[in-house]
């Protein structure tokens, strides 16, 4: 399970950009400008400094790579669009609604569209959605979003369509119908089958295991027109897409193009000058440093600024011996300087401070301070006389993972002399960025703590505090619970809010549940990381989702204008 | 930044072209030559200069009331991403280099604990490859044969190795553990050869000298010949390599630093101080140029030093 924080980092510095929202609040747009409603036709620029991770959308996982599927691929349902909450929603996409459960929200029944097509015209059918699920099986493919593997009936034993064949749990009565049986009851279902692994592919064609990262076949509104790996990527208008079918695609321009392997700095200076084509490209967040240079009237007039609609925090190992302790893990809590660990990360316009694990973006979330200090800045008195009731008045020494990346880096130094000043010594273990989530999800290598992410996979707590703090997610490998809580009492509350079968009371609970957990202390939460992107002159309806990591959404941006 | 050690050892190869023997030059007229160059005058008070900041770095940072990991989040502002407030990079009576962005250390006081982080390197790497390379050059070069022969090709092999390369791999897999001794030990494994292989030759040369047949007809034994016929005339070039060597691995550290398999954070070191402040240098040139400023001129004056003094050796040599 993924979408922390590398993949993000990734998708940040690569693509794009930003949302806007609730508490990260929007900068400068105005009236014309970047919001404007853009016109059809033109080439969009997008300037990206990492390839994305994959093009068979079984595979790729982070929120820059999905943002790129939506122009693509059509999934069952998708998210809506729009700044903040209202982008987050889930709205039918190639299904007609949202799914109709079965008593007990085991069995769940979709119905298709008409007019929808694949790139070479033929139909979709309920029987290429069943074989787009099943191949997300294939043990050479299950590395992208794990829903369809948690939740379908029977995943236990199935590997995906070239090996075990036919899957029991997905049924096609008709072309129009596809039926899911899930092995729990699960009410939120409806998001679910907007993850990229629930895209249509023709089950009667030769897509192959690996075909489709190679060429890809698309249900969207665009088709891969050309693709070299690591440098660019153009995608063309799919004349079988009908836009009367999707309410959520507005594709305005004629083709999209990326160009990859840009120095960040040289997508900075590139769209701060906006010169040439450049005036119809997009980017994705500047760097900190660039930061003082786009505050002109002219510049700020193209910028737009969202939350990422991620948490980043530092996780407790809870199973080392100093960390067992919640007292001490609470005077950690009120220790942090979060201020300055803001300020490292590139001060206000980058990042906002948080006291919750649930981001603003995410349905029920709560506002709640459990460890206050003035102005955010840390009190290290009230630690001290923590950690002497907990038995440690000369202060305590932990070890922390840190990644061999600035921000990141930056990030550890703030919390390493906010707590020295507690008289808690943090020393660091420099990981390689590669293999830095390797370590801290390897619980027999990972140390008392760590600075690490997390994005929601939709917008509720059910994809966000169950993996980070359930006890039955503690895995050797590939562990999401950095933290290792094993609560029972936290543990019975995720189990009760996973049945619940009304989605705005489990969201509710979800909410509350973060304050439970919070009083626990396995994780301070840091920062609620925000995305400030520059755009091209002429580029119009560009905001940032939030469901996208920030990122511009491909789907609704433009040009502002198109030359004859 | 290129390894030093490989133009260390061209010029070095002139310096084991140059006739080995001769006796011990007097220290005093070296001084003297040396005093007239106000090139060297300069590098020289500029090296004090900054050993004694690097060894007041404690002190200094009492006086200045900032240490070199200490936050000031007034001197920077926020809202800007961090970038120090006032001219210059926030230079002020206050902090006088200016502020790091995004965070308000104090650059004077980094830049006195970067220099002991750095220097103390160097010459530790620089006494071990001079330790280690006089001790095998000298056996290889005084006995010949196996010994020579063993001791050569590891030091062909070492020679022949990307070393920066090699250096980079071997520290950012080895734990964490005690940064700049690890630096110390990496920088000796491959920078012993060149010591090595130039104490060697003029051993070699050394050892067929009229005073060393003379001393071993008298009934010297070996260690009486290497220790006090052989080892007094290559004090000259021992003086000479290690003044040389000092720079190129002030030069490599800051190198491997900026690579980030350096010193550990927040330790501050010249090379880190560069690599943070190259993405700065549109809006924070001074945070780029401070720590660059003083790297450039430590490695110059050491050089110039280093150059002069082989001058006023070989001049010595020669009269």
């Amino acid at each position: 399970m993924k979408k922390r924080y590398a993949v993000l980092g990734i998708a940040l510095t690569a693509a794009l950009a930003l949302t806007g929202c609730t508490a990260g609040g929007s900068t400068a747009q105005n009236g014309n400008g970047v919001s404007g409603e853009p016109v059809k036709g033109g080439t969009l620029h997008v300037l990206q400094n990492a390839d994305f991770s994959h093009l068979d959308p079984t595979m790729g996982f982070d929120g820059g790579v999905n943002n790129m599927y939506r122009l693509i691929y059509r999934t069952l349902t998708t998210q809506s669009t729009g700044e903040g909450a209202e982008g987050t929603e889930m709205v039918p996409d190639l299904a007609t609604d949202l799914g109709t459960p079965n008593a007990d929200a085991t069995e769940w029944t979709f119905t298709l569209k008409d007019d929808i097509f694949f790139e070479d015209g033929s139909p979709i059918t309920s029987a290429d959605v069943k074989f787009g699920v099943e191949r997300a099986f294939d043990p050479a493919l299950a590395i992208g979003s794990p829903y369809a593997r948690i939740l379908l009936a029977g995943a236990d034993d199935y590997q995906g369509p070239y090996i075990s064949g036919d899957m029991p749990a997905i049924q096609t009565p008709d072309d129009k119908t596809i039926v899911f049986s899930l092995s729990k009851p699960f009410a939120d279902f409806a998001s679910a089958v907007g993850q990229n692994v629930f895209v249509p592919f023709p089950a009667d064609g030769d897509v192959t295991a690996t075909s489709v990262d190679q060429q890809p076949i698309a249900s969207g509104p665009y088709r891969v027109e050309s693709y070299q790996r690591g440098s660019e990527l153009v995608l063309v208008r799919n004349e079988h897409w009908d836009p009367k079918t999707d309410e959520v695609r507005k594709a305005y321009p004629d083709s999209f193009v990326w160009t990859f392997g840009l120095d960040s700095s040289t997508v900075d200076e590139r769209m701060i000058a906006g010169q040439g084509d450049d005036k119809d490209a997009i980017a994705g967040s500047v760097q900190a440093a660039s930061i003082p240079r786009i505050q002109t009237d002219e510049i700020k007039e193209r910028t737009i600024s969202g939350i990422q609609g991620c948490t980043t925090y530092l996780g407790l190992n809870t199973t080392k011996e100093v960390m067992s302790d919640p007292l001490v893990r609470q005077a950690i809590s009120y220790a942090v300087d979060k201020v300055s660990v803001q300020s490292g990360t590139g001060g206000t316009l980058l990042a906002d401070v948080a006291n919750t694990m649930l981001p603003p973006t995410v349905a029920g979330q709560t506002e709640f301070n459990l460890y206050q200090s003035d102005d955010d800045k840390g009190d290290p008195e009230k630690a001290k006389s923590l950690l002497t009731e907990a038995g440690y008045p000369d202060g305590i020494e932990f070890t922390m993972d840190i990644r061999n990346q600035p921000k990141m880096q930056a990030q550890a130094e703030a919390v390493q002399q906010s707590l020295a000043k507690a008289g808690i010594t943090v020393n660091f273990n420099l990981i390689d960025t590669s293999t830095y989530y390797e370590v801290i999800g390897t619980t027999t290598q990972q140390n008392d703590a760590a600075i690490t992410g997390w994005c929601p996979d939709w917008a509720t707590g059910a994809t966000f505090l169950p993996p980070l703090f359930e006890g039955s997610q503690i895995y050797e490998k590939g562990n999401s619970n950095i933290a290792q809580l094993n609560d029972p009492g936290v543990n019975s509350r995720i189990t009760e809010i996973n049945a619940m079968t009304d989605v705005d009371e489990a969201n509710k609970a979800w909410g509350a549940l973060d304050e439970q957990i919070l009083e626990l202390a396995p994780a301070v939460p840091l920062l609620f990381e925000k995305t400030v992107m520059v755009v091209g002159s002429n580029i119009a309806g560009a905001y940032s989702h939030a469901g996208f990591s920030g990122g511009i959404d491909y789907v609704s941006v433009g040009l502002a204008s198109v030359p004859e | 930044m290129s390894t030093a050690p490989s133009q260390l050892a061209i010029e070095v190869d002139t310096v084991g072209a140059s006739p080995g023997g001769g006796a011990p030059t007097p220290a005093r007229r070296v001084i003297s030559t040396l005093r007239r160059s106000p090139a060297v005058v300069l590098s020289v008070a500029y090296i004090v200069a900054v050993v004694l900041l690097a060894a007041l770095a404690p002190v200094l940072a009492s006086i200045t009331g900032w240490g070199p990991y200490t936050y000031d989040p007034e001197a920077i502002n926020a809202d800007l991403g961090g970038i120090p407030i006032g001219p210059l990079g926030g230079i002020s009576a206050e902090h006088w280099f200016g502020v790091e962005p995004q965070n308000g250390r104090d650059i004077f006081a980094r830049i006195a604990q970067g220099a002991q982080v750095s220097l103390l390197i160097a010459v530790s790497a620089t006494l071990v490859t001079t330790v280690v390379g006089v001790v095998l050059g000298m056996v290889a070069g005084f006995y010949g044969g196996w010994a020579d022969q063993v001791i050569s090709r590891v030091m062909d092999f070492l020679m022949a190795f990307p070393a920066l390369i090699f250096m980079i791999a071997l520290l950012s897999a080895l734990p964490a553990g005690n940064r700049p001794a690890l630096l110390v030990i990496v920088l000796s494994i491959f920078g012993w050869p060149y010591v090595a292989r130039v104490i060697r030759g003029q051993t070699m040369s050394l050892k067929n000298r009229e005073f060393v047949e003379a001393a071993r007809a008298s009934g010297a034994g070996n260690w009486r010949i290497v220790s006090r016929e052989v080892l007094p005339n290559l004090r000259g070039t021992i003086i000479v390599l290690a003044t040389l060597a000092v720079p190129g691995y002030i030069g490599t550290e800051a190198g491997l630093s900026f690579l980030g398999v350096g010193v550990m954070p927040p330790t501050p070191s010249w090379g880190q101080m560069i690599a943070s402040a190259v993405g700065w240098y549109t809006v924070d040139p001074m945070f780029f140029l401070i720590p660059g400023t003083f790297l450039f001129l430590t490695v110059l004056s050491f050089t110039v030093f280093g150059d002069h003094l082989q001058k006023a050796l070989d001049a010595g040599d020669a009269a």
